[in-house]
């Protein structure tokens, strides 16, 4: 039987391609979620470990080791001299870090002070320029930051130590800039212990010490224990540099398990997809197969003999397939890294690691999910009665009954879920809503069989009309329902996820705009703080932001702080934002608050009076909810108020145009940061807002929908496969309507309209779904921030259905080109 | 009876040292019908045949005779309502699936009208697959003799669509043969087959009764390959309705127009 199956796959090695791809696809993104993972630690190892490259133990203190204590020991210079004094140690040093402000000829920077000593490994730092720090008012620091502040060895700047005492401290060396993600947010600079220990103050302790010992690292820990346990600081653990890299790399890596997981749940949602893709690939290729294995059996092949050749197949496929996608993976991955270290010098430290697990699993995986895909189809064969080979050949034609354990336990599924769903959408319970999906989908998909073939039957006779071929088509698309199911499902589950993301992403996108129209009155708003701008200046900027292209209004305001006697102990300063009411009227998106003559917009706190004395006048008070930077008030108003005051500072508020995109946003705001010389990150309001909850809601739905992109591609490889196969299997039968008359151009004409109604159909349907997920989804994540605002991003539905189906149509071109190709005298003859 | 024992008692059957029965197949009181009440159709009416050892017969009548049904139920292929059929000592309707697939493999050889092949091997891994799917390796001498005999030796390497109609049905004899099969059953072997070239096969299976003792069971409805045959049993309605022994095409013919009245 091993050369029956091997030979099978030898001929018929083309009809094998498209599950080979689909397989090594599933498979290459498990690999790859596996890689990125352990790259992940590895260039995490990398960074972090940077500090202890050289070292052979590390002294910390570990609280787990001591629950009992109060405080945590400290490990102090003193404790460095002592370790230093052990006979076994050849080097210590202490790691610990003390902030401080540095300054240049024009800039002031923080930095982070280590203590460094030549003699003892330069605190772990490597130098590059100059010399290591030999006095208290010498300095090392590293090169990028020291690029950056511009300065050089031999430069003298000054510092502000902790308590804030300036010297001045001559640069005399540049290290190698750290890697480190928790220390290379700042500049990093190397003082002598001295003058750590001065700048630290009495205080002065080291998160750890790093250790070279002279004697085995055993006596040398034993020793260094025995020293801890005499000053009685039982907290303290002594581990080797490698153990400590890779405590800290677990600490660091709590958060990107996480990621790890997503990545898995999508790799397991391709995987699923591939499973379908296999399903049917099988069953396709056994059904054309049904004589010859029915021949076999006649032959003397028992029934375990037929099932165990298909699943060979499957075994081999598998193999070939899952290799292929571990080094697709590995490649793609070592590619990305490539490409990162020759564009971004900084990332060096980012290394590929492939760990034996990694390869090994999706392996196996991408191996064991073929050989039980293939299980089904392969139950089937072998269930195959002997005297099947003498009949007609029949096989195009199959009826599938649906299971009824399968149709009762999906219905089951379906309505507990859709249940759950529900409540937890109406209770705004994320969770709950969670496991209805987790529930129901699956029981839908278990139920495809029931309304999948009726769909595209249905729509199959809408679209037909008078056409033949095309009436055709609609049947022979729900000719064999069972593979019309498993096909459709395969693409319904990837349009059904990629619409959910969509439409949950939209309604997210416009809640969110409605919850910050609500508290921002204006799009945008640009307020002078320093002084540098008077009224008539900002009256003038105004004027020429007014011209920009995409705003529509400008107008200024001031905003004075006044005291105002509350009846509280001591006056309330309160912020009055004086603006012309008609121009200010244009551009905010809340009329409620322009205020009229002789009235105050209150929006600091609920002001529960109905009349504000300030000053000499006393004003009627109007209270709004809307974030400004005062409470506004009509400028004739504010004049007759009498107040004169040095505390205040103009304004301008501008309304852009509503179609505006959020990348054009960015370039207005750097547009008005240029006119205006106001720092681009001091001019905010809700399109500011707006854009930036888009942009971030837009970059993870694009990361998400790319993911699940490669379940819809194997999806879309499966339609193109069950097409091919099946145009395989008709061929006498489009040989004889080719030979009644059917155009060449029908014929390919008539497997489009197959393909696209199959694809449509599925797309249709997992739209649908994806809409329902969506919105219930979004409800039960967002309902509970505030009001709901539901939003359909129908363009990119449109587009979802649209490539779909464009890619059912390429997906018929190879198999129409095929069929069209055989004259029909040969199709008839072909057995 | 264990596995073993079982195979061993069938090899006992066929080896040359023991006495044989008088027939190669055997069958007694067989029914069969097909359908439910309106549909019903009574294919095999109460049918009592057997089937001399090393003789060539050949079973006619006109079509719904239920000739192809009593070769299906003969070989296994199909099951009986009732009766037993005899093969090698055993009643093929006592057993199951798998020893039912073991005495095809071993006892049966088949020849077709067409599709006898599997299309991705060679031709001469056609003609061993029986044997290799029962684990088991053939007898050189035995393979040369039945492939000289069968002038099959140049094509031994082709695989089946490289062959042409004759030479596919000449490998599907050699198949059928190289086991020593108890029998030997052929469902139209020529139907397919121009002339010429089936009066070539027919001969091949007349003289592989003769020279090498098969027994060979034909069901056909050309009076041209009946005549090749030893005796011709004729079907009509689910029942055995004559014989002719030493049929020619003339006689075959006549009965077979007398028939169809």
């Amino acid at each position: 039987m091993l050369h029956v199956a091997l030979s099978n796959i030898k001929t018929y090695a083309r009809r094998y391609i498209a599950v080979v791809l689909a397989v090594a696809i599933g498979t290459a993104f498990l690999a790859a979620t596996l890689a990125v993972n352990s790259s992940t630690q590895a260039t995490l190892k990398n960074s972090l470990g940077e500090a202890y490259k050289d070292a052979d133990l590390v002294a910390y203190a570990d609280a787990d080791l001591d629950p009992d204590a109060e405080e945590m020991s400290t490990l102090s210079p003193d404790t460095v001299a002592d370790i230093r004094a052990l006979s076994g140690v050849s080097k210590a040093y202490g790691l610990g870090y003390v902030y401080g402000q540095m300054h240049t000829a024009d800039n002031g920077y923080t930095v982070q002070i280590q203590s460094v000593d030549p003699k003892q490994g330069l605190g772990g730092l490597e130098l590059v320029e100059g010399r290591a720090p030999l006095s208290d008012n010498e300095m090392m620091i590293d090169e990028a930051h020291a690029e950056t502040m511009g300065v050089s060895v031999g430069d003298v700047v000054a510092l502000d130590d902790e308590q804030g005492k300036a010297q001045n401290v001559k640069i005399v060396g540049l290290q190698r800039s750290s890697a480190n993600p928790r220390t290379s947010a700042y500049a990093l600079a190397g003082m002598s212990e001295k003058a750590w220990s001065h700048i630290a103050g009495e205080q002065a302790s080291f998160d750890s010490i790093v250790i070279n010992g002279d004697a085995s690292l055993d006596a040398v820990t034993d020793e260094l224990l025995d020293y801890f346990a005499t000053k009685k600081m039982k907290d303290i653990a002594v581990v080797t540099a490698d153990q400590k890299v890779i405590d800290d790399v677990a600490q660091m890596t709590g958060g990107s398990d996480q990621l790890t997981m997503i990545l898995l749940i999508f790799a397991l949602i391709a995987l699923v997809v591939t499973g379908l893709v296999v399903v049917n690939t099988f069953s396709v290729v056994i059904a054309q197969r049904t004589r010859e294995l029915a021949l076999l059996r006649i032959l003397g092949a028992k029934r375990k003999q037929i099932r165990s050749s298909v699943l060979l197949e499957a075994l081999v496929i598998g193999v070939l397939a899952s290799v292929v996608g571990v080094v697709l993976a590995v490649a793609l991955l070592a590619g990305l890294i490539a490409i990162l270290h020759a564009t971004v010098p900084a990332m060096s430290y980012a290394a590929l690691a492939v760990t034996p697990f990694g390869l090994i699993v999706p392996i196996i995986v991408g191996i064991l999910m073929t050989v039980i895909a293939a299980s089904l189809p392969a139950r089937r064969a072998m269930k195959l009665a002997p005297l099947a080979a003498l009949r007609p050949f029949d096989a195009a034609s199959m009826k599938n009954r649906a299971g009824i354990v399968r149709i009762i336990f999906g219905a089951l599924l379906t309505a507990l879920g859709a249940a759950l769903l529900i409540y937890g959408a109406l209770k705004g319970d994320l969770l709950i809503a969670f496991l209805g999906g987790l529930l129901s989908f699956p029981g839908i998909l278990m139920l495809a069989s029931l309304f999948v073939p009726r769909s595209v039957a249905g729509i199959g006779k809408l679209v037909a009309g008078n056409s033949t071929a095309r009436r055709l088509a609609a049947l022979n698309a729900v000719r064999n329902p069972g593979r019309t199911t498993s096909t459709a499902t395969a693409l319904l589950i990837g349009v059904t996820l990629v619409t959910m993301i969509m439409v949950g992403g939209q309604t997210a996108k416009a809640s969110m705009n409605n919850a910050i129209a609500g508290e921002y009155p204006v799009d945008m708003n640009v307020s002078f703080y320093e002084g540098n701008v008077n009224d008539a200046k900002a009256k003038e900027l105004a004027q020429k932001i007014n011209a920009v292209e995409g705003v529509t209004a400008t107008s200024t305001f001031v905003v004075t702080d006044v005291p105002v006697d509350l009846g509280e102990e001591e006056p309330i300063n309160i912020g009055l934002l004086s603006v012309d009411p008609e121009s200010f009227s244009k551009t905010v998106l809340d009329q409620k608050i322009v205020p009229q003559p002789g009235e105050l917009v209150f929006s600091q706190w609920d002001y529960e009076k109905p009349t504000i004395k300030i000053g000499n006048k006393t004003l009627k008070v109007k209270n709004s909810g809307a974030l400004l930077a005062g409470n506004p008030i009509a400028e004739e108003t504010f004049k007759s108020l009498g107040i004169k005051s040095d505390n205040e500072y103009p304004g301008i508020t501008i309304k852009v145009d509503d179609g505006i995109s959020g990348s054009k946003i960015n370039e207005l705001v750097t547009e008005i940061s240029d006119i205006t010389g106001v720092d681009s990150s001091m001019i905010d309001g809700g399109v500011v807002m707006k854009s930036m909850f888009s942009q971030i809601i837009d970059v993870l739905l694009t990361i998400v929908s790319a993911l699940l992109a490669v379940a819809v591609l194997i999806a879309l490889i499966g339609v193109a496969n069950t097409l091919s196969l099946s145009v395989l299997e008709r061929t006498r039968e489009n040989s004889l309507l080719r030979a009644l008359g059917l155009k060449k151009k029908q014929l390919r004409s008539m497997l489009a309209t197959e393909a696209v109604l199959i694809g449509g159909v599925a797309a249709l349907l997992g739209m649908i779904l994806g809409v329902a997920y969506g919105l219930l989804g979004a409800r039960a994540a967002l309902s509970a921030m505030g009001p709901m605002t539901y939003s359909i991003p129908w363009w990119q539905l449109v587009a979802v259905l649209a490539i779909s189906i464009i890619a059912a149509l390429l997906a018929s071109i190879t198999p129409g080109r095929r069929a069209s190709k055989l004259s029909p005298v040969e199709g008839l003859a072909t057995e | 009876m264990p596995l073993w024992l079982d195979v061993l008692y069938s090899f006992d059957m066929t080896s040359e040292t023991l006495p044989k029965n008088e027939y190669a197949v055997a069958a007694r009181g067989l029914t069969k019908t097909y359908g439910h009440d309106s549909t019903r159709v009574e294919a095999l009416r109460s049918v009592d045949v057997a089937f001399q050892r090393s003789k060539f017969t050949a079973i006619m009548g006109p079509s719904g005779s239920g000739k192809s049904t009593l070769m299906h139920c003969l070989a296994g292929l199909d099951s009986a309502d009732s009766g037993e059929i005899i093969i090698g000592g055993k009643n093929l309707l006592s057993l199951n699936d798998d020893q039912l697939t073991e005495m095809r493999r071993e006892q049966i050889g088949f020849v077709f009208q067409s599709f006898n092949l599997v299309p991705t091997i060679t031709a001469q891994e056609n003609i061993l697959l029986p044997l290799s799917l029962a684990g088991k390796k053939h007898d050189k001498a035995w393979f040369n003799t039945v492939i000289d005999a069968l002038g099959l030796r140049e094509r031994l390497t082709h695989k089946p669509h490289e062959l042409s109609g004759g030479q596919q049905q000449r490998v599907a004899v050699a198949r059928a043969l190289l086991t020593r099969p108890e029998v030997v059953f052929g469902d139209e072997p020529t139907g397919n087959l121009d002339s010429r070239t089936g009066a070539e096969v027919l001969s091949l299976m007349r003289s592989s009764t003769r020279e090498m003792g098969q027994t060979i069971i034909m069901v056909t409805h050309d009076p041209v390959a009946a005549s090749y045959a030893d005796t011709v049993l004729l079907m009509k309605d689910g029942s055995l309705v004559g014989t002719i022994e030493g049929p020619t095409v003339a006689t075959v013919s006549e009965a077979l127009a007398s028939l169809a009245e």
